[in-house]
């Protein structure tokens, strides 16, 4: 993460901070090619530490979100 | 498609063919039977000292990443999406567990295993991904004390099969650092002429043209280079098998007998690194590294150490060659590492004091060798003066042309391996 | 002793200066191109220009006496790869004045060159940073960098005074 909290490479650009306008901080995760945004509390980023290597690779599918056409909702956080 | 037969009768004990430097079809047989098949250097670790880090790399055309996976296993893939074969990386380095293909999204782990693609329906759903490819892997990689090599061939002698006497060079480059280990964190130079790579392999350890080619900076700088490599030089061309040889100079460095003597840089300006060897190695060994100094090695077909500066040689075209460069950095050797990079900057690259003037004979020797007589080049330089040294290795003086008959007849098992 | 003057150096006195420097170094005028150097000068072609020039890779980088030691080179004859001399023409354009450090006025342009040899004609193209410094009543370079558009990429060899 560099000074303005962007976390990048060739395949994406996030820009992460810290959000305190909640009643507890959270992480704020934008994503500037989409402008999407998502907020991860405490407790989903001790999620995130502890889950299985598989459930990452699961999400690094584009199918699994993004970019998804079973008619689910898809396209955004 | 030039026949094997046609090949040998190219290739004498003395003597090559121009045409061996000129013929596209040769050049092509060359790319499937030397560069697609043998032990290519790749990189470095030190290049992706992070899990997940990954550079661009390549093997003669082919362009590869050079990846560290999470668990620290490196792989080489090629830079190719198994979709419609576009371009996965573009950025010359960088820090990903998977690659996005840019054109349709098409998702890779950095071991090359495909983790999937957008709109899966279209392919029957997630399962399809059992079925497609990922990115394709180079079948072998080693490294050896951080050199990373691939083989593109499934079978064939290991590494250090391949590596045989040559991983001795490394051994003592590596025994330059206090930590043993070198680093490759200085960046690169790449550098392009218009000329068959075997120009450059051949000229690496060829002691007949330094004097020459490099009077005009021996002679205003007062570099004792030039006599190392004349007529009255105790210093060696050695073949070390596998088409891999040296100028080991040694001989000349212990005469010396001055620590970092070989380096032409008085110990005086690098205590902390001098300090640092003798502690680690102990007075006398530390001393004695110090004074043997720094090999000048071709390891083939495309790693070549020069005492200071590592160069990576990258065919393109049958007339078309990259040199890329780098100063070597020994770990633990920060101040020596600073005069590393100075003194390499100075010697090497399109700009270089040494190199600017071999890359013209290389281009020169290009342009001569498509005209049309004498047809051959000689390569007889010391041959009736050749020994066998102690070890069983081929030897001549500093300014024969040994290396490069070695390096001839290699190349012949490797083209016509029957 | 040598007299240093202080004091911005006005857009047209900067743009002849850097008028000058080229024609010298096209017409292979060695001494007098050298001449136009400060004792302290830096003459530097990078790879990569966000990298620290002392620890990563360059084209070029020289202080005086590797300057000095590139002339000397070049005046021996011996310099195959300037044997025979390279031909060229640059242009100088776009010469801004971009503002004062210490003693030295930071001057930016853009040189395009035709260089003509046996292997072909190259063109190099870069952006320019000069810092140019008053001695003793003459302008001097005391540092000159050029950031080739092409600086990553594998390159020819560059032999001349760019």
């Amino acid at each position: 993460m560099d000074d303005d909290g962007l976390v990048a490479s060739e395949f994406a650009t996030v820009r992460v901070s810290l959000d305190t306008q909640g009643n507890s901080p959270r992480l704020r995760l934008e994503d500037l090619r989409s402008g999407a945004v998502r907020f991860l509390d405490a407790l989903e980023l001790e999620s995130i530490v502890w889950a299985p290597e598989g459930f990452l690779r699961e999400l690094l599918d584009p199918s699994r979100h993004r970019w998804r056409d079973d008619g689910s909702a898809g396209g955004g956080p | 498609m030039t026949t094997t037969t046609d090949l040998r009768s190219r290739v004498e004990p003395d003597r090559v063919h121009g045409s061996l430097y000129t013929d596209p079809a040769i050049y092509a047989q060359e790319l499937e039977r030397i560069w697609y098949t043998t032990w290519v250097y790749v990189g470095h670790t030190s290049e992706i000292p992070q899990p997940n880090d990954y550079v661009r790399k390549n093997i003669g055309p082919q362009q590869v990443v050079l990846t560290r996976d999470r668990t620290g296993a490196i792989h080489v893939l090629h830079n190719r999406c198994s979709h419609r074969g576009n371009l996965v990386c573009d950025a010359d380095r960088g820090n990903s567990s998977s690659f996005r293909c840019p054109y349709h999204g098409w998702t890779f782990a950095n071991t090359g295993e495909l983790l999937g693609f957008p709109f899966n329906q279209g392919y029957g759903g997630a399962q399809a991904k059992e079925r497609l490819a990922g990115l394709g892997a180079a079948p072998r990689v080693e490294s050896y004390r951080g050199f990373v090599f691939a083989s593109l061939a499934a079978e064939g002698p290991t590494l250090r099969e391949h590596l045989g006497a040559a991983a001795e060079r490394i051994d003592q480059l590596c025994r330059l650092s206090p930590e043993g280990e070198v680093e490759l964190t200085a960046g690169w130079v790449r550098h392009e002429v218009t000329a068959n790579w075997k120009m450059l392999v051949e000229n690496e350890t060829d002691g007949y043209h330094p004097q020459f080619v490099h009077s005009s900076i021996f002679s205003i700088s007062g570099s004792g280079i030039g006599a190392l490599y004349s007529d009255k030089s105790t210093a060696v061309t050695r073949a070390l098998g596998g088409g891999h040889s040296e100028n080991d100079l040694s001989p000349e460095f212990r005469k010396l007998g001055v620590p970092m003597g070989w380096a032409g840089t008085p110990e005086a300006r690098i205590p902390d690194y001098a300090a640092a060897m003798r502690a680690a190695y102990g007075k006398e060994t530390g001393d004695e590294i110090m004074i043997n100094g720094s090999p000048h090695v071709m390891i083939f077909p495309n790693l070549f150490i020069a005492e200071i500066q590592l160069f990576v040689i990258q065919p393109l075209a049958v007339d078309r060659t990259v040199q890329h460069v780098t100063a070597i950095q020994f770990a633990g050797a920060p101040d020596l590492n600073r005069r590393l990079v100075t003194q390499c900057v100075g010697s090497v690259g399109p700009a270089g004091m040494l190199l600017a003037d071999d890359a013209e004979m290389y281009e020169r020797n290009q342009r001569g060798v498509a005209q049309r007589q004498p047809e051959w080049l000689d390569l007889s330089r010391g041959l009736q003066r050749e020994r066998t040294d102690e070890r069983g290795f081929t030897v001549g003086t500093a300014t024969d042309e040994t290396s490069m008959r070695a390096m001839w007849a290699h190349y012949l098992t490797l083209m016509d391996p029957a | 002793m040598t007299a240093v003057e202080e004091g911005t150096i006005a857009l047209a006195e900067a743009a002849a200066f850097l008028y000058r420097e080229a024609r010298l170094a096209d017409a292979w005028e060695l001494e007098a191109w050298e001449a136009l150097w400060t004792d302290d000068a830096t003459y530097h072609v990078p790879v990569d220009d966000a990298q620290d020039p002392r620890t990563h890779m360059s084209i070029i980088f020289d202080n005086r006496n590797r300057i000095a030691t590139r002339i000397k080179q070049l005046q021996t004859g011996k310099r195959h790869s300037q044997r025979p001399l390279s031909r060229l023409c640059r242009s100088v354009t776009n010469v801004e004045v971009l503002g004062q450090e210490g003693t030295d006025t930071v001057v930016t342009s853009v040189v395009q060159v035709l260089e003509s040899r046996d292997r072909g004609s190259t063109w190099w193209v870069g952006r320019v940073t000069h810092r140019l410094r008053r001695v003793d009543g003459e302008l001097r370079m005391a540092g000159k960098k050029v950031v080739l558009v092409d600086s990553d990429r594998a390159l020819p060899s560059m032999s001349f005074l760019l």
